[in-house]
């Protein structure tokens, strides 16, 4: 598997370069540079110069310099009006080989920005045979989650993808509708029902959003994989593929309309019995010896009994303390 | 801009009916009830005013478009219908919108109207998404298909945040657009790679609230500035403040003035942008 090193440009040699023939990589994301530390870096740069070489390679059908690493001291350059810039020059990378500097250079963009990235891993992943979150974050310089989010995007058709691509900031879906839908729109369960189809669903859940129908926030989607995915724990398909459909085709059901009283019981009844399992082995771990002093422990310890023998004198159940 | 009726040109059946015969394209239908109804918004004083801006409105066909974009396709160099005598790898692609949205709308016209319907033309078309991997170079083409540009803001941000990185091997770049301002058209070539392309370029004229204007007064300019304050109090005169008069068979663009295209409480514009 590539590790990077392979990727990384040969280098020829480092000269001067006038500022008027060096532009800034097509590759290179898209980012506001925060005008503070580029005032610090001008003043710098008007003290003492350009000390770092920036990294080039000549583009041969553009007949002009690309800027690999360097875009802020080229901009500083520009605004002080140097004639030239010292660079140290690279072959001119691959496609391949560009995205992947491009990337471990560069700090991620903001959301609406990642189709751009994800599209860029798109090639890579197919340039190099490689899916695998963690070799494409490692190859990259990406966080893993960002890769996984990247391919959740890609999993979606291109109608969808050009959605995020829009120039109109009034069409324009933003990446984190699609991210969080991916859950729900590819559970199991949810895929299994006969009815069902990825891109009707997508469709309505679309037109929802837009119009606010039920759906506040992108995040309720999660709450709509929870209800799916408790539903499907305490056997209750049948239950949820008739509320999901319902919920589904008609938006005057909500999310509230998935919740099934009996699996919303059975999950919290998992996470509580979770956490009491939690608390007994740390429990088990406290040596009253070495605890003796710590009243806030031993009081709250007394509560936890209290409460405990009330809840279980309630349920009717036999209290061998 | 079209050249209205004189001023106290009577507003009568005859002059109902040829608006909604000029308008009949239009997407939400315009009758003969709907423009009574829109011009009832005004004063009586105003009336005249109302009626001569109505006049005004540039209104471009379905038809029309077809025929623009035609001829559009046809003076692009290096264009041909036959892929042997064509220069390089050609992809059309809509600049906005998306599936059911404008831009599809002037994909599926711009094909009809150039005869690539048909499945043999597909390859020629595709999405946004597509064009990073489509690894267009110097020697291919991409024409980016759209409606309108009215200021060139949307155009100049989209190429920096988004085209730009998409195509990296640097192929020629044409927005085609069915109508642009001249200012939008001028920025677009200054700060961006494309070559705008607007099959109707609108001059400075073409704002209705500029001096160049010559077929209202400033008192009418100012009358209909002020309904232009209760269809839209953020944009009076349209987005950009481009002060158009010009509405296409699918849709009013939003640098159009509002007093023609608002939907709020207090008015209830002639040509609709939405259901």
């Amino acid at each position: 598997m590539a590790t990077g090193k392979e990727f990384a440009p040969r280098a020829i040699g480092v000269k001067e370069v006038s500022v008027s023939e060096l532009q800034p990589n097509p590759h290179n994301p898209r980012m506001l540079f925060d005008r503070e530390p580029l005032r610090v870096l001008l003043e710098s740069v008007d003290r003492v110069g350009i000390l770092v070489p920036l990294t080039v390679y000549y583009d041969r059908r553009a007949e002009h310099y690309v800027i690999l690493d360097g875009q802020r001291r080229w901009m500083v350059a520009r605004e002080l009006e140097l004639p030239t810039v010292p660079v140290n020059e690279v072959a001119e990378p691959t496609l391949v080989q560009n995205i992947v500097t491009m990337f471990q250079i560069h700090k991620l963009r903001e959301d609406w920005e990642l189709m751009p990235t994800a599209l860029k891993l798109e090639l890579l992943m197919e340039e190099l045979q490689e899916r695998n979150e963690r070799k494409l974050a490692a190859l990259t310089g990406l966080d893993r989650a960002v890769v996984g989010r990247c391919k959740k995007l890609l999993n979606f058709p291109r109608r969808y993808q050009d959605m995020m691509l829009d120039p109109d900031p009034e069409k324009r879906v933003k990446a984190d509708f699609f991210i969080e839908l991916y859950a729900v729109r590819n559970d199991r369960l949810v895929n299994s029902f006969k009815w069902f189809e990825r891109d009707e669903f997508t469709d309505k859940m679309l037109e929802r959003y837009e119009k606010r129908a039920g759906l506040r926030s992108v995040t309720d989607f999660r709450v709509v994989k929870q209800h799916i995915t408790n539903a499907r724990r305490a056997g209750k398909k049948k239950q949820i593929e008739t509320r999901f459909r319902q919920f589904t085709d008609d938006e005057s059901f909500g999310i509230d309309h998935l919740a099934i009283q009996s699996a919303e019981v059975d999950a919290h009844t998992r996470q509580l019995t979770s956490e009491i399992e939690q608390l007994i082995a740390g429990l088990r771990e406290v040596d009253p010896d070495e605890f003796y002093g710590e009243e806030a422990l031993w009081d709250g310890l007394e509560n936890l009994l209290k409460v405990v023998v009330s809840k279980l004198k309630k349920a009717g159940r036999r209290i061998n303390v | 801009m079209r050249e209205p009726r004189p001023p106290g040109t009577p507003i009568n059946m005859q002059r109902m009916r040829d608006w909604a015969t000029e308008f009949a394209g239009y997407r939400i239908n315009v009758t003969e009830n709907r423009i009574d109804r829109w011009l009832n918004q005004f004063e009586d004083d105003h009336q005249d005013v109302a009626a001569r801006l109505l006049d005004s409105v540039q209104f471009v066909s379905s038809e029309q478009m077809a025929a623009l974009f035609r001829d559009a396709l046809r003076s692009l160099g290096g264009w041909s219908l036959d892929e042997d005598e064509r220069e390089g790898s050609w992809l059309f692609v809509p600049f906005t919108g998306s599936s059911g949205e404008s831009g599809d709308v002037m994909i599926q016209r711009f094909r009809h109207a150039n005869n690539m319907a048909g499945k043999g033309y597909s390859g020629l078309f595709g999405y946004r998404a597509d064009l990073l991997r489509s690894r267009l170079g110097p020697d291919d083409t991409v024409v980016l298909v759209d409606d309108f540009s009215g200021t060139g803001d949307q155009a100049c941000d989209s190429w920096e945040m988004i085209f730009d990185e998409l195509l990296p091997e640097r192929p020629r770049v044409v927005l085609l657009l069915v109508a642009a301002s001249a200012r939008a058209v001028e920025r677009i070539a200054s700060e961006t790679d494309m070559e705008p392309h607007a099959c109707i370029t609108l001059g400075e004229g073409a704002n209705l609230f500029s001096e160049a204007c010559p077929y209202f007064a400033d008192e009418e300019k100012e009358i209909l500035r002020r309904y232009g304050e209760i269809a839209d109090p953020q944009y009076p005169v349209g987005r950009g403040d481009c002060g158009l008069v010009v509405v296409f068979a699918h849709t009013c663009p939003n640098n159009t003035i509002p007093i023609l295209h608002a939907r709020r409480d207090e008015w209830e514009g002639l040509f609709r942008r939405y259901d």
